[in-house]
């Protein structure tokens, strides 16, 4: 989440943000606009108009945008019925000092006033009117905004949920089975075992969005094929052909652990005498490309691999999200071999735009 | 007592071996690590029990189970798994005893006591809820399990109450419908008679004879196959598909 944000709880914008300054400066300039056109004149008077009312208008504006300002950190605290009477009032009472600062600046110079009492009471109605319009048309604009926001930012949490990695059930429960059967005989691959799954969850805890580097990910890649190989023994294969990958640059957590996971569970396990899974790195300049080849077994009938399709979408959407579009993630098979192609920006922490 | 192990991890054969071991020291022991090396095994040495890892390659423990079924004596049955979302349901309303692993001690105990023999109609139940497809057909010849790769196969006949199923190697008695063939493997088999099914895999040309009458000839067959008119259309469609 962007540091920048402001809180997604209260309901008044920041009026203190440059942005929210010119949205507020542009809905005075437009009403000011408005009113002028409405105004029965000569030709003639409408830039001047226009330049009166836009000087009333902003002077309002701008007064209520200080004191909304000044005031946010106190009307923060309250809730949002109290805030928004409380800020309507605020604005009403700005625009009726202004509307007699006006109209005593105005009308009061030549020293008519018995004339002008009538006109006093009708120019500040009108004015105070408008403004209570605008002001409360304003609110509900910001109040608006700030529901659509809101319900942006709950999509994308509740997406990111979804992506968020999790163990497999399936997994867990083979490698406990596999760490009741080492305990008995060999406890100390037992404790490796464990110290192994432990490192795994802890990673698969962490948040989906979360960075690490490449020589993290690949370490707990290994890990996984630890456990693995004590589960299946010769019938799993790996070879690594990874020099050329640099450990820092950054990559989602859970990246390539769950396709290995896939290549075991499609791939390795169906296969009565197991198989290789290669995994092979290259760098092309300021790209990285990850390669994971494992076999399959060739069965024609059977193609519904839908929990496979689901963690490699579940990996390429988070490839994407994180760089934005740079990174990618490719699929090819042909009878008996899988292979899917990460292709990642080479990005360090200190360099994260290399 | 005699009991098989089925299990393609060697580490859970041989956890469950040992508790067996600790449970009845008297308990003879045999493995297999898969259900295909089960059914071999069993044919020279019928156990009394068998018990079958539900996920397997070559073939999984349901359809080893499926295979069992049809012998005269089948040994009774406790599956284990690992985790098995869905087909669990199936298990539990079907009383079928199932081990989860790791399996405990105790648990086992009571499994062994109370082990029974399934029949075929509540294992295709399994079977669905599994959803999948089975790799091999069976018959039971001469009191021995027979059986044939459906991949093999190039086409079922029914025939009167039975189906025969021909692939190069020979032919084949199945007890069963050529209806529920067909419902089981949809992606394999191409209806093209009312009495038979093809493998469309093995398809190799259709033909027109000269009283303007229809017919298949698979790879490997001499003899070909009648195609009804009415099933004209799907089978022209399939080649289309083949070719494609």
């Amino acid at each position: 989440m962007n540091p920048d944000q402001q809180p997604t709880g209260t309901f008044l914008p920041d009026f203190c943000r440059v942005r929210i300054l010119f949205v507020v400066i542009m809905i005075a300039e437009l009403l000011a606009i408005v009113l002028t056109l409405a105004q029965p004149v000569m030709p003639g008077n409408y830039f001047f108009d226009l330049a009166m009312i836009s000087l009333f208008t902003q002077w309002i504006a701008l007064s209520c945008i200080g004191l909304l300002c000044l005031s946010r950190r106190w009307l923060n605290r309250l809730r949002d019925v109290w805030a928004v009477i409380l800020s309507y009032l605020l604005i009403l009472a700005v625009a009726t000092v202004i509307t007699e600062l006006a109209w005593w600046s105005l009308y009061i110079l030549p020293d008519r006033g018995d004339f002008l009492a009538s006109a006093h009471v009708f120019f500040f109605l009108r004015c105070v009117g408008i403004s209570a319009i605008a002001g409360a048309l304003a609110l509900r604009y910001f109040y608006i905004q700030h529901q659509w926001r809101r319900d942006i930012e709950s999509a994308a949490r509740l997406q990111f949920q979804a992506l968020q990695t999790r163990i497999r059930p399936h997994f867990l429960f083979n490698c406990m089975n596999t760490i009741a059967g080492l305990t008995r005989k060999q406890p100390a691959l037992a404790e490796e075992a464990i110290e192994d799954l432990a490192d795994l969850f802890r990673v698969s805890l962490m948040d989906a969005r979360s960075l690490t580097t490449l020589a993290d990910e690949l370490t707990l890649c290994r890990r996984y094929l630890n456990i693995e190989s004590h589960r299946l023994g010769k019938r799993l294969q790996t070879v690594w052909d990874i020099d050329a990958l640099p450990g820092d640059a950054l990559i989602p957590a859970l990246t390539l652990q769950p396709i290995l996971e896939n290549a075991i569970y499609h791939g390795i396990e169906p296969l009565p005498d197991g198989g290789t899974i290669t995994i092979t790195g290259t760098r092309q300049q300021s790209k990285l490309v990850i390669t994971i080849h494992n076999p399959f077994p060739d069965d024609d009938s059977v193609t519904h691999h839908e929990g496979n399709q689901l963690a490699q979408e579940n990996v390429r959407q988070r490839i994407e999200a994180v760089f934005m579009g740079a990174g990618d993630l490719k699929i090819s098979r042909d009878n008996r071999h899988y292979v899917v192609q990460i292709t990642i920006p080479y990005q360090t922490h200190e360099n994260p735009d290399r | 007592m005699k009991i098989l192990i089925v299990d393609d991890e060697a580490l859970a054969r041989e956890r469950l071996g040992g508790l067996l071991t600790e449970l009845d020291p008297a308990i003879a022991l045999t493995q297999a690590e898969n259900g295909l090396q089960a059914l071999e095994s069993i044919k020279k040495e019928p156990p009394d029990i068998v018990l079958l890892d539900i996920r397997m390659p070559v073939m999984g423990g349901l359809e080893a189970a499926h295979h069992l079924a049809g012998l005269a004596a089948p040994p009774a049955i406790i599956f284990t798994t690992a985790y098995q979302e869905h087909a669990l349901d199936a298990f539990e309303a079907n009383a079928v005893d199932y081990l989860l692993k790791p399996i405990r001690k105790q648990r086992l105990q009571t499994a062994l006591q109370r082990a029974s023999v399934y029949n075929r109609s509540r294992l295709s139940v399994l079977r669905g809820a599994a959803a999948a497809e089975r790799t091999h057909l069976s018959a039971i010849v001469h009191g021995n399990i027979q059986l044939v790769p459906v991949g093999e196969i190039r086409c079922l006949k029914a025939e009167q109450k039975y189906v025969i199923a021909v692939w190069p190697g020979g032919e084949l008695l199945i007890d069963e419908s050529l209806k529920s063939l067909e419902n089981e493997f949809p992606a394999r088999f191409l209806r093209i008679h009312r009495n038979a099914l093809v493998a469309r895999q093995h398809i190799e040309v259709l033909g027109k004879d000269r009283d303007g009458g229809y017919y298949l000839r698979m790879h490997d067959m001499r003899t070909t196959l009648t195609v009804s008119r009415r099933h004209l259309g799907s089978v022209r469609k399939a080649i289309k598909q083949l070719a494609g």
